[in-house]
């Protein structure tokens, strides 16, 4: 396959499909916007495609908590489609309020079973509110996570009010970081890799005090990953928010393109 | 008390009602982080009595549901499994908690009947999803559950903290009275269509303004007389009598539809108006015919002989320019500041996103990509007393400032560069600017210039989004008339950015398929502007009212007309091109309804069903307001001098520590962090830079086309205070600040383009402002002075707008704002790699001051804070002076050396001047600063420290260059003001030093943590 073709869902409020469809093909893939309702009127088919990717936004408006109704959109309306292509060992990611759509339809942390039954939920941040600020991320170098695959830490912006990453079962939590699920977490950016550590760190290193300080899961394959951060406004070294104090910089694409690069890597393979 | 139903009257209305509750689960490491918001923006004292806070979430659904639906839906839809509870008809709502235990005190909000309710829409959507073959109907509220310390609750105010009576109703629950339902269903009251009235206007004058005043029309009787000339005409009436409408007299619809077309709002009077100026200073008079075109229009048109970038100006919905080859940008800002005063959030949203769809209308359709704010409120801490009727100035910033948060991040559009200005004479009312910047081709793949509207007689008139509500109606002429406590709530909307999101989607996907001919917004006035517009392009237009989709039934014909329900855009679509858009609005799930026809006829006619209502004259419409007559007369104010202390060590040292922490100064970290400012991953320089990116930066560069390193610049220049001495210095300095903030990060000045938006008290002498005279003759001054500073700076304005009536009576009480001028630039940046930023970036580099310092500080910050604490010292005179020619040399200069890398950091000397700057350009890396003066001092015989230190000379840059780059620099810049004044330090410390003393010594840890302080209200 030359180039892997990338279905970057649109719509109803996702606002970000621009910058993931950018970050996606300078990552050698070809990535076409995506509106839900084409994939549920059937002008267009998830199986025609590579890789599927939930972008950010505020799909709905988050009224009835992020992600909710979209989720909703996509498990009921799309439902054997969506399975169909997560079984077929294809790759998938939400960023965001992709992210926050993913759990909540329970495809994320998800089971063996792709039964699709929410076992986790992104709460409000604990601040209260909606923030923009950068962060650093670590991941879990023994994960089945192939869009992390050889990453060990990213600065990459955060924006939301609901990404406290949370669950009602503690025994979850040890399984899914057992298995690698809790590839990324906030860390502190002073620290020595690996170092990321399941108390919780003070705010603002973790925006929104989420339980281990988790950022972002994979499901059990490694191949649907979603994360509240966005590497995808990251695409370009210009996007840091203090690239103007570095003396020998390059410009070009930014270290967080690995994520882009990983996944389509892997569709170039299988 | 609230309104208070039983749920037997409710239930009177339709058999099925059924209430969903949904509460966070308390306990397991989760917080109720929407109870301890609310919490934190509580009056302290309030607050106080206060043990405990939880809140819920409300839903009264009407629908044919069964038990084990309802279930279905609050499991799936309305509530989170992990994390949230419900009940159903139940418990949470009547302040009872899953344990058992009972609230203190539950007051439930809810939304006023044809309040816009997002959430409620949202839900319905949602049920759609699960049960799409049952109609429902959602109505939301919120449950705020209290426990108290003690009974000494002000119940009073803290139910005016959680509601505006304006949009929402209340109800309490305490003690034994828990049932849940105590806020009624916002039904709507039934309303009939009623036909359209007949206005006599053949009656005397005073029976004329009558009719304006009472009718909220907002015309003077001149106006009253052209309309009243015109229905007496021979050949009007034989027209008129053919399509069966009333021969000498219009229909309430044509009343309206001049009404709105004619108001200050959209047509600009005073701006259009013929002045007679005298100037008392000089002794001179002069005639002004149009202050627009003689100052605004003409130096834009003189300089657009020397560039060849401007592709439309001041005609369309934004200015546009063309940028690049293939691309052109656009940009436009608003004021919303009547709604918001009223209710700061709805306002504040409807501001933003409103402005957003005028880049939607602008040409074919260009895209937003970046929002810029600016807000002028009374201080937040103000104490005073305040006239009934008005919001506390905190809880004004509070709203708008989520109001515009909700609106932008929603949309998707970053917000890129504002600023905040705090004056006590805000308090009446609050200036709201948003302003949006768009992107468009230059070319369509069907080769039309997208800057250019190409509709013809034909043509359908579609009209896309949102439906037809009784909310809205009157803005624009209510807008044109001072707040009072009678103003009416319909002017206050609630916006709904996502109906608004779908709609940007669809419309662009439209544009780029060829579909659209002309669009245009439904912003002030409704489709009786949005229309009335266009059809001046073809020459005329016929719609039709009844197939208007409502929100309610019963509007009448001129409600439809004239009501600015949002979300809303009118497009031109040609009539083989109609099946086509129909089918992307579908698909997009956006309402698209084809209400008329573009003619040639020469008139704008408008139906219901099949009878007219309303003929007008395109020519009448647009050109029949007779031009105003004013008069204006210039007294420079007197004003006491600033008594400045003695200048030492101490005095001085203290004063920058002390000014770092006055609003107008202090860091808006707290506030601009909730919004999202880097949406479509292209903002290049952010609102906060530096090492711990929280220091402030000068302007936004974006770079929009991926991969592209062509940028945009985008900054703004505000600067009120200076009106006490005089507007035309305040205009000149908001000019100059603009272009500074864009020559700091390294804008390309060959190619910049401005917006005026002036916010002005009523300048119109009559009983009510006996000193008009005096207010007009400051918007003359400011006239001057944009004509002369922007033909100085090759700075065409390529859009505008005015906002003219900003005062307030409450209570018999008139506050008036201060002449206000929001200067917005939109300028190229050639290679974004280069782009500088404030923040000093090593120790050791050299720090240079880069412009004239005189002894300038009248009407400073300086001074403002030496009056609020000595009352005998005044504002002084002395307000900068700006000398544009000498400038603009300097900042060519001073950009070509950033084009060759030779500059460091570039920080713009303000508010507060070169103290404040310095300390600015240290809170961005770990080191402090170490500089002499004395050759500043010496360089002007009246400049003393407090002038050196904290005067507010125009012009003024401070820079930091590397020692490898000094020699080179300073060749650079020769023949321009050049101070070398010392070097970045790693001391941690500001040192200020002059004639061998030191006289200001500070630690930067300190003065951060002071600049940061003040409006920073914790995580």
């Amino acid at each position: 396959m030359d180039k892997p073709k990338v279905a970057v869902l649109s719509g109803f409020g996702i606002n970000c499909e621009t910058e993931t469809i950018t970050a996606f093909e300078m990552a050698g893939a070809m990535a076409k916007k995506t509106h839900v309702n084409r994939l549920v009127n059937g002008d267009l088919e998830l199986s025609e495609f590579d890789i599927v990717a939930v972008p950010g936004g505020f799909s709905f408006g988050d009224h009835l908590g992020s992600g909710r109704l979209l989720g909703n959109r996509l498990r009921f309306s799309l439902r054997e489609e969506v399975r169909a292509f997560v079984a077929s060992k294809k790759p998938v990611i939400g960023i965001c309020n992709g992210f926050q759509v993913l759990v909540k339809m329970g495809l994320l942390p998800g089971d063996e079973d792709l039964s699709m039954c929410q076992t986790a939920s992104l709460a409000a941040n604990d601040c209260g509110r909606y923030e923009d600020r950068w962060v650093t991320l670590e991941f879990d170098r023994n994960s089945p996570c192939i869009w992390t695959r050889g990453i060990e830490r990213l600065r990459v912006p955060v924006r939301h009010g609901e990404g406290k990453f949370v669950t009602n079962d503690q025994n979850l939590m040890d399984k899914w970081a057992k298995k690698g699920q809790l590839v990324a977490r906030y860390v502190d950016p002073d620290s020595k890799y690996p170092s990321s550590s399941d108390e919780i760190l003070p705010f603002p290193i973790s925006p929104n005090q989420s339980w281990r300080n988790v950022a972002g899961v994979c499901d059990p394959t490694g191949l649907v990953f979603g994360l509240m951060p966005h590497p995808e406004a990251y695409h370009s070294t210009w996007l840091s928010p203090d690239w103007t104090r570095e003396t020998s910089l390059k410009h070009g694409p930014s270290p967080a393109m690995a994520i882009f690069r990983n996944a389509v890597d892997h569709s170039r393979r299988n | 008390m609230g309104v208070q139903h039983s749920i037997a009257c409710m239930a009177h209305d339709n058999p099925r009602i059924l209430r969903v509750d949904v509460l966070p689960i308390p306990g397991s490491g989760l917080v109720d982080s929407r109870a301890n918001a609310l919490i934190n923006s509580l009056p302290k004292p309030l607050a106080g009595q206060i043990a405990a806070t939880r809140t819920s979430l409300g839903y009264t659904i009407k629908g044919d549901f069964t038990e084990e639906e309802a279930t279905h839906a609050a499991t799936n839809l309305f509530s989170d499994p992990i994390i949230e509870t419900f009940t159903i008809d139940g418990s949470i709502g009547a302040g009872q908690l899953p344990d058992g235990d009972y609230s203190d005190l539950t007051v439930q909000v809810g939304f006023k009947p044809g309040v816009t309710d997002n959430r409620a829409m949202a839900a319905e959507d949602g049920l759609g999803t699960i049960f799409p073959n049952k109609s429902n109907k959602v109505a939301s509220t919120i449950s705020y559950h209290f426990w108290l310390h003690n009974d000494h609750l002000e119940l009073d105010e803290l139910v005016n903290q959680l509601h505006n009576p304006m949009l929402e109703e209340y109800s309490i629950l305490d003690g034994q009275n828990r049932i849940p339902n105590l806020i009624r269903f916002p039904n709507l009251k039934q309303q009939n269509y009623v036909e359209p009235k007949i206005v006599n206007l053949n009656v005397g004058d005073r029976e004329l303004e009558r009719i304006s005043e009472d009718g909220l029309l907002a015309l003077n009787l001149v106006e009253m007389k052209a309309i009243q000339g015109y229905f007496k005409q021979q050949d009007t009436q034989e027209i008129r009598s053919q399509y069966d409408l009333p021969a000498d007299s219009p229909t309430d619809v044509e009343l309206e539809c001049l009404a709105q077309t004619w108001s200050e709002h959209c047509s600009h009077k005073i701006f259009s108006a013929k002045i007679q100026h005298t100037d008392n200073e000089d002794g001179t008079t002069s005639t002004i015919d149009s202050l627009f075109k003689t100052h605004i229009v003409a130096p834009t048109i003189a300089i657009s002989k020397e560039v060849d970038w401007l592709l439309s100006v001041f005609h369309d919905n934004s200015g546009v320019i063309a940028w690049t080859d293939e691309w052109s940008l656009c940009m436009k800002a608003e004021t919303h500041n009547s709604p918001s005063a009223l209710d700061p959030f709805g306002g504040a949203m409807t501001g933003i996103v409103g402005v957003n769809r005028d880049i939607l209308g602008t040409g074919l359709g260009a895209k937003p990509i970046a929002n810029t704010d600016v807000f002028c409120f009374g201080p937040p801490d103000y104490s005073g007393t305040l006239p009934k009727g008005l919001f506390h100035p905190s809880r004004i910033f509070s709203g708008v400032h989520s109001g515009v948060r909700a609106g932008g991040n929603e949309s998707g559009i970053p917000t890129v560069n504002g600023s905040i200005v705090f004056d006590d004479r805000y308090i009446g009312k609050p200036l709201v600017y948003c302003g949006t910047v768009g992107l468009m081709p230059r070319y369509l793949p069907d080769g039309r210039e997208s800057h250019v509207k190409t509709p013809k007689p034909g043509d359908l008139i579609y009209m896309v989004g949102g439906r037809v509500g009784s909310d809205g109606i009157h803005g624009a002429t209510f807008s044109s008339l001072e707040l009072t406590e009678d103003s009416p709530s319909s002017a206050v909307q609630i916006g709904d950015p996502i109906t608004q999101k779908k709609m940007l989607d669809m419309i662009l996907e439209a544009r780029d398929a060829g579909l659209i001919q002309v669009i245009t917004d439904n912003g002030a006035g409704g489709l009786s502007s949005s229309v009335g517009e266009m059809a001046e392009l073809t020459g005329g237009a016929t719609i039709d009212l009844g197939v208007v989709p409502l929100k309610q039934l019963g509007l009448k014909s001129w409600e439809i007309l004239v009501s600015e329900s949002q979300e809303r855009m009118t497009v031109g679509i040609r009539g083989e091109d109609s099946d086509e858009f129909e089918r992307l609005a579908r698909l997009h799930e956006v309402e698209a309804t084809a209400i008329g026809t573009f003619s040639d006829t020469g008139f704008f006619q408008v139906n219901h069903n099949e009878k007219c209502v309303g003929l007008i004259p395109i020519a009448f419409l647009h050109e029949g307001c007779p031009q105003m007559q004013l008069e204006s007369e210039w007294n420079p104010p007197t004003n006491p001098d600033v008594v400045l202390p003695i200048p030492t060590l101490g005095s001085l040292s203290g004063a920058l520590e002390k000014i770092l922490t006055r609003p107008n100064i202090a860091s808006k970290e707290w506030w601009v962090r909730s919004y999202d400012h880097e949406v479509i991953a292209q903002t290049v320089i952010k609102p906060f830079v530096g090492l711990n990116h929280d220091a402030p930066g000068d302007a936004a560069v974006i770079a929009p086309l991926p991969g592209s390193t062509t940028g945009a610049v985008i900054s703004n220049g505000i600067v009120p205070r200076y009106s006490d001495i005089d507007a035309y210095s305040m205009t000149a300095a908001a000019i100059d600040e603009a272009v500074r903030n864009a020559v700091c990060v390294g804008v390309d000045l060959s190619m910049i383009a401005g917006l005026d938006n002036f916010c002005w008290p009523d300048p119109i002498e009559s009983e009510k402002t006996p000193d008009g005279k005096q207010k007009l003759a400051q918007l003359v001054r400011s006239n001057q002075a944009l004509d002369d500073v922007c033909r100085a700076y090759t700075l065409p304005c390529i859009s505008g707008k005015d906002s003219m009536k900003n005062d307030a009576v409450i209570d018999g009480q008139k506050i008036s704002v201060p002449p206000t001028l929001l200067f917005s630039l939109i300028g190229r940046h050639k290679d974004i790699t280069k782009a500088v930023t404030s923040d000093f970036k090593d120790y050791d580099d050299h720090i240079y001051l880069l412009g004239l310092t005189k002894q300038e500080i009248g009407a400073s910050e300086l001074a403002f804070m030496l009056r609020d604490s000595d009352n005998s010292s005044g504002i002084g005179t002395s307000v900068p002076i700006l000398d544009p020619e000498r400038n603009i040399a300097l900042y060519r200069a001073l950009t070509n050396a950033m084009e060759d890398n030779m500059v460091r950091s570039a920080h713009d000397c303000s508010d507060g001047g070169l103290s404040v700057s310095l300390a600015e350009s240290c809170f961005g890396f770990s080191g402090g600063a170490n500089i002499d003066v004395s050759e500043i001092l010496l360089s002007d015989d009246e400049l003393d420290e407090w002038g050196a230190l904290f005067g507010e000379s125009l012009g003024r840059i401070i820079v930091s260059v590397s020692p490898e780059n000094a020699t080179e620099f300073e060749k650079k810049m020769e023949g321009h003001a050049v101070y070398k004044l010392g070097k970045t330090t790693s001391s941690g410390k500001v040192m200020i030093s002059a004639h061998g003393k030191t006289i200001l010594k500070c630690d930067v840890d300190s003065l951060k943590a002071a600049w940061k302080g003040t409006l920073d209200r914790g995580a």
